[in-house]
């Protein structure tokens, strides 16, 4: 008879978290959502929370670590740790899965996430699902107890999969910023565990010529916007799409796009909302010249207040609407400008 | 001269999809095949490099046997040579063993100084592919390239990354994995598509590639889809009455009710 899967992995039971620092400033939120559904599936198997961090003088991002609950934190600090670099990071972190063998790694989706990720799921011959947008902890009558299931959009968005790694551990997950909420908790006592750095920096392969530059970014993080106006094809023009960061201004929000706006260059990419961008729940998201192309959609659903305008009344987007204004969107957006301006002035 | 090899997909045409109601599973029979999107930028960057550094450019794809199509595709586009990785063994491959699959058999075809993807294909949107075969051909992977061009044994590339913008120099053989804001794709002349459409195409299967059946397809493949459910996320769908300026005030009072207007 078969081993049942799960008996070869008793040993493996700890939930781990790769806790990203952006822009070597601060804890990246979406890694700090994934500590908090870390800690509640850690529970759930009656395992410890492992938070990863590898950093230039990572001792300072220990505090906002801890106080979201790991039993752990894997710290490495060091100058070559600075950026993320796609030799050292996964050559350190699978040393350490090898060595303490995890049943659970997540990591937020984002470049340095999608890039460690596969890598280490490549070494390990393991699963990894990405993107997801749950994660739980199930007993399945054949696969046994305490499996991590991954939900993640499928069929380009038009459906929920739920994908289990029964065979093989770790078993791994990327998680878009924004879908979890995320929690501080002050009844976790924190180990901290000071890693060293031994890395041969002579194996680099990939060689720096110049001083990185600085880039322009958003104000706000969109995931964090309470507001975002967001633009579709329905808008017709770059002009017309402009217009939306006057609003946006006079909402205190930030503009997000459809891939329409992003692929017809009227904004970057790190505004786009969707299956391969941004997930957002604001309290309001106002959506102009929408039709709600599920890809698109799946990334809105939970934002407190959904208003769509939009000339067709039975576009999609209608359907997952509070208010559904039929009106041309680029007309409608500069009477809303109007408006609000005129309120402001009075 | 270069060796390239540019790995291609086709895939159902998502923006145009019909799906079944019911399992919210793609009606295949329905929807039209395109080549991901991503894999054009792809076949861009190697077509540019080609035009610039001379070069051979084989097209891989991994697929049932009517993906010959996307090779045929880029025979049109100018690349020389087109191979079609086909096998029932291959199916129900998860990207951990269709990287697997496709590494093995750029180590057949090859050896290449550049292997191009796509950044992430629309039917899946795993973008695990690029990275995995860098794992499994221990090979450098770039990305979010802006301008690249080869020195000797090197390619130097500027290229994005997160809020940076870096110049590198990265050791050949190397992989580059493109997206859609990378460059600009070309389109093919009509006589340049009827002259892709008599390149020989050549056909792999597991046989060719070495490995077992438990390396490959659905047994290969260590994630298992165990469900999949439609989601509805149906809301009020207040319509606001009135011409536009009625309209405007109607949502205005809305945001004050909601307190997201303040003032």
């Amino acid at each position: 008879m078969m081993t049942a899967p799960y008996e070869q992995y008793a040993d493996s039971r700890d939930v781990w978290v790769f806790a990203e620092i952006q822009d070597h400033e601060r804890v990246l939120e979406g890694a700090l959502e994934l500590l908090t559904r870390g800690r509640e599936l850690a529970d759930a198997l009656g395992s410890r929370l492992i938070a990863l961090v590898f950093a230039l003088d990572a001792e300072q991002y220990l505090p906002a670590i801890e106080r979201h609950g790991p039993d752990a934190i894997l710290c490495c600090s060091h100058p070559a740790l600075k950026h993320y670099d796609s030799q050292i990071v996964p050559d350190m972190f699978a040393d350490l899965i090898a060595e303490r063998r995890p049943s659970i790694v997540l990591f937020p989706s984002t470049e340095a996430g999608c890039d460690l990720a596969p890598r280490l799921a490549q070494r390990f011959a393991t699963g990894l699902t990405s993107h997801c947008t749950d994660l739980s902890i199930m007993d399945h009558p054949d696969y046994g107890p305490g499996l991590l299931v991954m939900k993640r959009p499928a069929y380009s968005g038009n459906a929920i999969a739920t994908v289990i790694c029964p065979h093989a551990r770790p078993q791994m997950a990327t998680v878009q910023q924004g879908v979890f909420e995320r929690r501080e908790r002050d009844d976790v006592a924190t180990d901290i565990e000071m890693l060293p750095f031994s890395y041969d920096l002579t194996k680099l392969r990939i060689e720096s010529l110049e001083a990185p530059l600085r880039w322009d970014k958003p104000k706000v993080p969109l995931e964090q916007a309470p507001v975002v106006v967001t633009g579709g094809r329905g808008l017709a023009t770059k002009k017309n799409f402009e217009r939306l960061f006057e609003l946006a201004e006079l909402l205190g929000g930030e503009v997000g796009a459809t891939r329409v706006p992003v692929f017809n260059r009227w904004c970057g990419e790190e505004r786009m909302i969707g299956q391969t961008g941004k997930t957002i729940r604001p309290r309001l998201y106002l959506g102009f010249g929408i039709s709600g192309q599920i890809q698109h959609t799946a990334s809105i659903v939970d934002s407190e207040i959904i208003v769509s305008v939009n000339t067709n009344a039975g576009a999609p987007i209608a359907a997952l609407s509070d208010y559904v204004v039929t009106d041309d969107a680029g007309v409608f957006l500069a009477k809303l400008i109007e408006r609000l301006r005129s309120e402001k002035r009075g | 001269m270069l060796s390239i090899i540019v790995c291609v997909k086709q895939v159902p045409d998502t923006q145009k999809a019909v799906f079944d109601p019911k399992t919210g599973a793609i009606d295949r029979s329905a929807t039209g095949n395109i080549m991901n999107p991503d894999d054009r930028h792809a076949l861009e960057m190697a077509l540019a490099l080609k035009d610039a550094h001379g070069a051979t450019l084989c097209a891989l794809t991994m697929g049932p046997p009517h993906a010959d199509e996307v090779l045929y595709e880029a025979c049109a586009l100018g690349a020389d040579r087109g191979v079609l990785l086909s096998d029932p063994r291959f199916a129900g491959a998860d990207s951990l063993a269709t990287s697997r699959a496709l590494a093995r058999a750029i180590e057949r075809l090859g050896p290449f100084d550049i292997i191009v993807t796509g950044r992430e294909a629309i039917d899946g949107n795993t973008g695990h592919v690029a990275y995995q075969l860098s794992e499994f051909l221990d090979a450098p992977l770039v990305s979010q390239i802006h301008r690249i061009r080869i020195d000797g044994a090197h390619a130097i590339i500027e290229r994005q990354y997160g809020h940076e913008y870096q110049t590198i120099r990265c050791p050949l053989p190397a992989l580059l994995s493109v997206g859609s804001r990378d460059n600009r794709v070309r389109h093919p002349r009509l006589a340049d598509i009827a002259a892709g459409a008599v390149q020989p195409i050549r056909r792999m299967t597991m046989d060719d590639i070495g490995g077992s059946e438990s390396d490959y397809g659905a047994s290969g493949s260590p994630t298992i889809v165990i469900g999949a459910e439609l989601f509805s996320h149906t809301r009020g769908r207040e319509a606001l009455p009135g011409g536009t300026a009625e309209k405007v005030e109607a949502l205005v009072h809305r945001l004050k009710k909601h307190n997201i207007l303040r003032y």
